[in-house]
């Protein structure tokens, strides 16, 4: 027994001196605005990220690449669609318990209302003077949420039962008859980007377009993601709203699938990250915000397909360049008052 | 004698109150502390949560006043409505489902001379151990209309392109439900059957009956009231699932009740209605009690607890093999279908390429056990949540049944009836019970491992209560009353007489009260927290992802952990620990 | 002082009086048997005597000391009693040894005085050869004796049996009514004995109380309880007797078709005028087929033989007295054969005849 607990004791010694040395030489590297976040952040030993925005497995990249620059520093990476993880810190709020540090979502309105109901911490990180001038622009003027991801999403198809010759070219096009069954789409009551979506198609050709879609009966799953996954399994041939990163993951990986840029516009969302005032661990999310706008967070997920939002790091294989593409992107103002509205008019349309 | 000597010197008065309260010390049990301990436990997990349900229905939000505006919401869209309508359409059609298949098998494992009884055993077990939204995904890849497996053999052979089948529809939606459903059915007909003495049908053989006509008209009569007990079960389990519809209900474009009282738990979350969109099914569980109690009042089914008789198998000649066909035909259905297709997509780099050399990896696994951030821990808050929950379930239950047992107390049957109470609550509704009782503050457990452990041991007291009051009343009182008698306090009897008699029964309780805590989806989705998702929460997260490689990987891993449980308990508690009826 | 004291106790659930007004008294070292048909209200006094059943009236007092009284009722293990269980209650995880010794180690004695004793109960029971085996092993009757040794060993103030051969088989139950006697012959414990067997109250106990609907009818020795039944429900219960209601007048009990002299009977008569009743066992009886020499004080009647029944043992007849409506119940030995129809002379005992109240 007395053996078994020195030597437990022996070892858990050894693994803080190990720590503390490798923390050490990291914090060598580090800029100097990083390494004194760092050297406070180390004191609260984790950061706890809600996020809708990426894939599961490149939150979970995202979440390692951070505990490998910041050593002692954990991420707990809560990844869900955005609607459910807005219900999480929704109901984190309404029971009066602090969990959430950072929270991403792909829906602007969400930051925005916490902005309003003054839930949220100004901190404007330095890493983010590199990133581009639109996403820069997206983020809140006061600093209390910023941009680092923005949704790409588009269209693509099962390259085997669709030909490229008579692939839809627009999101008009997806209205013809001869696509009945053949879609697939997310749901705006789980999906951030969905909703996004739908209020730029809604403002583009109105609710009709809805209506007719409906009658094409496309397959609902409930993250933008899901069509991947149909188009993947060869369940469905067109994915709709699909995102640009999963898409061409899932085409890295050999699944017969090819996107299709909408002539009618690329659909950009911008997605904003925010620092809750009540952060159990503030100075790991700050250092969090200065990672998330960094390269070194865009040379991870670069490597699962995200857009790199700076110019000192190159965009994902196999993607067109922000730059050569349209892109039809919402207000931050057409989301907050559209996504909620689309949302209940999707399920009278819908049914569900 | 000393002390009265001591007393008597003393006013008299005082020696009046001091005799008196030492008397009363004297004759004290020190265990009745520990049943207003009891009473106060259940209170808490029971009354309370399901009171300030009820209240809270009442109430509006932030401000708390009385209202009806709830109600009015919860019922003002044809919408709300129909989701009301589709559950119970959803489970009566379940339930019919889980009969059809339950009752053919319950009768030939019981009563005849059929071969495979083993088999069709490991089937009824394999079929209640997987849980439910794991079968659901396996049947995503069997029967989704362009890609499921089914289909893509059908068309393969018939070179007809319309599928055959297309599980994101309703009937397939009850055909998975009640797919693991149906052995909650098959456990009560069972041990119905097993008690129904040879001679019933020697007697109505004897009058001219054949095997068939016997069977119809007296052995299944007989047993309508466990076919009766278990379709009510499973229609009840059916419209309080949230998983199985959330998976396949969405892209069927089904709504039913558990998702959207789901969609009142979107921001901003509406408790208030939700609790009052809840009532509806706790009244249908009443009504189908009543219902029940209505049904039954009229005929004597007294031959259910005769003891008297031998029992013989029916010799069935030829048709054992097509009753065995039949069996195997469910238990494919079940499981071994849903899990060939689960097991292939988790060793899968993409599923849909089907089997091959090069699509064969390890990578889903290995990417959950090392690389994933919260798989293991979520594997770890499975493990101890469940055995925190149990532990405390099979505590309290065998407590309580102990005391209603030996009635110990004037109000013991209380007791038993708030143990069982849950039972009759819907996993969904009971954890919008607490979440309304005990997320905010003063108690403010929200997010906590605590708040999930207490809503597990409430959910599941019913399993352990009935187990061990069985366990309980299987020892008679003499083996206490000889202890005590000797000299053994109530307590020390417990300890050293009554625990050592009923452990190998409570062992098998703690169990299955572990098993199915730990795949609960329904009471646990609205109350984890970041750092106490669960297992179960996890895969439902990771279904929303879409990556169904992960997934099926992540459930091997859950039906891994389960299996060894089950090793486990039919190690310490005997084979059929699982599927006794207590 | 008296051991053990049972004052007016009574236990009543709502409207119903299951004990009724029972006083009991033990002296050191005697042995009692609780004996009336089942739901007499026997068992639920002796587990008031154990202390599992709280009182509603009365009080039970050991040596002096109140143990219990209607809301105060010391719990059974501050008794230092022992009790002897229907189902035997042996702890089936336990060893015969470790069940024999589960009260001394409660009493916390000492492990080698522990060990000499439950050697010594052993064998006394007979039972030293399977110290080691577990319940389930055993037959009843061993089972029994574990439970006897078990009680006896920790020389208990009183001891309690409840029914404790009703699941054993005659022949064994008739060696271990011995058995329970043999064992009060060598220990002297204070033993209180519950049984719906007069034969096993017989054979155990120094006196039995008979008891019904909730009340004890008579306490007295056990031939006493035989021969001089004080009420007509004990008259009936013991043995099997013939219950005869006459009148008495003037010394003479007129009886139907004939009457006996009050002074001929065995035992106290009333002297004063009114309605009798008599107990005749069928042994105090006999039949004649000729007119036997009379014999003083043994009426001698002429009677019919209307029904016989061959039991073995003996002959049972019903005979009916000339003149009388009576049906009369004799027993005869096993050669003495009489035809139905037959006419005999019944002779009186009268010493044999009591009367009951």
């Amino acid at each position: 027994m007395e053996g078994i607990s020195r030597r437990g004791l022996l070892a858990s010694a050894a693994i803080i001196a190990g720590s503390g040395a490798a923390a050490r030489a990291a914090a060598q590297e580090l800029p100097a605005h990083e390494r004194e976040l760092y050297e406070a952040a180390r004191r609260e030993g984790q950061v706890t990220w809600y996020s809708g925005q990426q894939s599961a497995e490149t939150s979970e990249a995202v979440g390692r690449a951070f505990g490998e620059r910041y050593p002692g520093v954990h991420v707990n990476v809560v990844r869900s669609t955005s609607q459910v993880a807005f219900q999480r810190l929704s109901q984190d709020i309404r029971a009066g318990v602090a969990q959430c540090d950072v929270f991403s979502s792909t829906d602007y309105s969400h930051s925005t209302f916490l902005k309003r109901q003054g839930r949220l911490m100004a901190y404007r990180p330095r890493n983010a003077e590199g990133l581009m001038e639109f996403v820069r622009k997206a983020g809140d003027p006061d600093d209390q949420f910023h941009v680092f991801y923005i949704g790409v999403h588009l269209i693509s198809r099962h390259t085997r039962q669709v030909s490229a010759e008579e692939a839809p070219k627009s999101w008009q096009d997806l209205l013809d008859p001869k696509w009945r069954g053949k879609l697939a789409v997310g749901h705006p009551g789980f999906s951030g980007a969905i909703g996004a979506w739908a209020v730029l198609m809604r403002k583009m050709y109105g609710w009709d377009y809805f209506t007719k879609l409906e009658r094409n009966q496309p397959q609902i799953g409930r993250s933008s993601i899901d069509p991947v996954t149909a188009l993947n399994a060869g369940e469905r041939s067109i994915g709709v709203a699909v995102p640009s990163a999963t898409a061409l993951l899932s085409i890295s990986r050999g699944n017969p699938q090819e996107l299709i840029y909408p002539t009618d516009g690329t659909v950009v969302i911008p997605s904003p990250s925010c620092i809750q005032k009540n952060a159990p661990h503030p100075n790991a999310a700050k250092l969090f915000m200065e990672f998330a706008t960094g390269p070194e967070y865009f040379r991870t997920t670069r490597r699962y397909f995200s857009e790199s939002l700076r110019s000192d790091v190159p965009p994902p294989e196999g993607a067109a360049p922000l730059s050569a593409i349209k892109i039809i992107m919402p207000t931050p103002q057409e989301v907050e008052s559209g996504v909620p509205e689309v949302k209940e008019q999707w399920r009278d349309t819908f049914g569900i | 004698m000393t002390d009265s000597a001591a007393i008597l010197a003393k006013p008299a008065a005082l020696e009046a109150r001091r005799s008196g309260l030492l008397r009363r010390l004297r004759y004290l049990e020190p265990s009745n502390l520990l049943w207003v301990l009891l009473v106060a436990a259940l209170l808490f997990l029971v009354a309370v949560p399901i009171g300030k349900l009820l209240i809270v229905s009442f109430e509006e939000q932030g401000t708390g006043a009385f209202t009806l505006s709830n109600y009015a919401t919860a019922y003002g869209r044809a919408r709300y409505l129909e989701a009301l309508g589709n559950s119970l359409m959803l489970g009566a059609l379940s339930s019919l489902f889980s009969v059809v298949f339950a009752v053919p098998m319950a009768w030939a494992v019981s009563r005849t001379d059929m071969p495979g009884k083993g088999f069709t055993w490991a089937m009824v077990m394999g079929a209640f151990i997987m849980p439910p939204y794991l079968g659901a995904v396996g049947w995503i890849l069997l029967a989704g209309p362009n890609s499921g497996f089914l289909n893509q053999a059908w068309s393969w052979l018939t070179g007809i392109e319309a599928p055959l089948v297309n599980v994101y529809s309703f009937t397939g939606l009850a055909l998975v439900i009640a797919l693991h459903s149906f052995p909650l059915i098959f456990i009560f007909v069972k041990s119905a059957l097993d008690l129904i003495s040879s001679e019933m049908e020697d007697a109505a053989n004897i009058l001219g009956a054949g095997t068939l006509t016997a069977m119809r008209k007296v052995t299944l009569p007989l047993v309508w009231p466990a076919v009766l007990g278990g379709i009510i079960v499973v229609f009840l389990e059916t419209v309080a699932l949230f998983g199985t519809p959330a998976i396949i209900g969405i892209p069927a474009r089904i709504n039913v009740v558990t998702t959207q009282l789901w969609q009142f738990f979107e921001y901003p979350v509406r408790v208030e209605v939700a609790a009052a969109y809840a009532m509806p099914l706790l009244l249908i569980t009443i009504g189908m009690i009543a219902v029940q109690k209505l049904l039954l009042a009229r005929k004597g089914f007294v031959s259910q607890t005769g003891k008297g008789g031998e029992r013989r198998p029916i010799r069935l000649g030829g048709w054992r093999w097509a009753l065995l066909g039949y069996c195997v035909f469910v238990g494919a259905l079940s499981v071994l279908m849903p899990l060939a297709v689960l097991l292939q997509a988790s060793f899968a780099k993409a599923w849909g390429r089907g089997l091959s050399f090069s699509n064969l990896t390890l990578d889903n696994y290995a990417y959950l056990l090392f690389r994933h951030e919260m798989a293991l821990t979520s594997i770890w808050n499975t493990l101890w949540f469940s055995a925190a929950a149990a532990t405390a379930a099979v505590i309290i239950a065998v407590l309580v049944a102990y005391i209603v047992a030996r009635r110990l107390v004037p109000f013991g049957s209380a007791l038993g009836f708030l143990a069982m109470a849950p039972f009759v609550i819907p996993g969904i509704v009971m954890a919008i019970g607490f979440y309304a009782a005990y997320a905010a503050p003063p108690v403010a457990l929200y997010g906590t491992a605590l708040i999930i452990i207490l809503a597990f041991t409430a959910r599941f007291l019913p399993i352990a209560f009935a187990n061990s009051s069985a366990a309980v009343r299987a020892v008679h009182p003499e083996m206490e009353e000889a202890s005590r008698i000797l000299g053994g306090g109530r307590l020390l009897t417990i300890r050293r007489i009554t625990a050592p008699l009923i452990s190998r029964s409570l062992i098998g309780g703690w169990l299955i009260v572990f098993i199915v805590a730990s795949r609960e989806l329904s009471a646990a989705v609205f109350l984890v927290g970041p750092r106490t998702r669960t297992m179960a929460v996890l895969l439902y997260d990771l279904s929303e992802a879409g990556n169904f490689e992960v997934l099926a990987a992540f459930g091997g891993l859950l039906l891994a952990i389960t299996l060894v449980l089950v090793a486990i308990g039919m190690k310490l508690a005997g084979r059929d620990f699982m599927l006794r009826r207590n | 002082m008296p051991r053990l004291t049972l004052k007016g106790l009574g236990k009543a659930y709502g409207p119903l009086k299951v004990v009724d007004n029972v006083d009991l008294t033990l002296e050191e070292g005697e042995f009692v048997s609780l004996l009336g048909p089942s739901g007499c209200g026997k068992t639920t006094t002796l587990r008031m005597i154990a202390g599992f059943i709280e009182p509603t009236e009365g009080s039970i007092t050991m040596n002096g000391e109140v143990l219990s009284a209607p809301g105060a009722v010391l719990p059974p293990e501050r008794r230092r009693m022992s009790m002897i269980f229907q189902s035997y209650a042996i702890w089936p995880n336990m060893t015969v040894a470790e069940n024999v010794g589960f009260g001394l180690k409660l009493q916390k004695l000492p492990g080698a005085e522990v060990k000499a004793r439950i050697g010594r109960i052993l064998e006394v029971v007979k039972m030293s050869h399977l110290a080691d085996r577990y319940p389930a092993e055993l037959s009843g009757g061993q089972q029994q004796r574990v439970a006897l040794a078990r009680a006896i060993v920790v020389q208990p103030s009183v001891l309690l049996l409840d029914e404790p051969l009703s699941n054993l088989d005659a022949n064994l139950r008739e060696e271990m009514r011995f058995e329970i006697r043999r064992l009060h012959d060598e220990f002297r414990i204070t033993t209180v004995y519950v049984t719906h067997d007069q034969a096993e109250a017989m054979a155990t106990a120094d006196r039995i109380a008979v008891m019904n609907a909730g009340r004890i009818e008579q306490v007295d020795a056990p031939h006493l309880i035989y021969t001089r039944p004080r009420t007509r429900f004990v008259a009936a219960f013991i043995g099997r007797t013939n219950l005869l209601e006459g009148r008495l007048a003037n010394g003479e009990i007129g009886l139907d078709g004939f009457a006996l002299r009050a002074a001929q009977l065995g035992g106290a008569v009333p002297d004063s005028a009114r309605p009798i009743l008599l107990s005749v066992r069928p042994q105090s009886m006999a039949l004649h087929r000729t007119p036997p020499v009379a014999r003083e004080g043994h009426p001698l009647l002429p009677a019919t033989v209307s029904q016989r029944t061959y039991l073995g043992e003996s002959w049972d007849y019903v005979v009916r007295p000339q003149e009388s409506g009576l049906q009369l119940r004799v027993t005869a030995p096993p050669l003495q054969v009489h035809e139905v129809g037959e006419k005999v002379w019944l002779e009186f005992d009268p010493q044999q005849i009591a009367v009951v109240n």
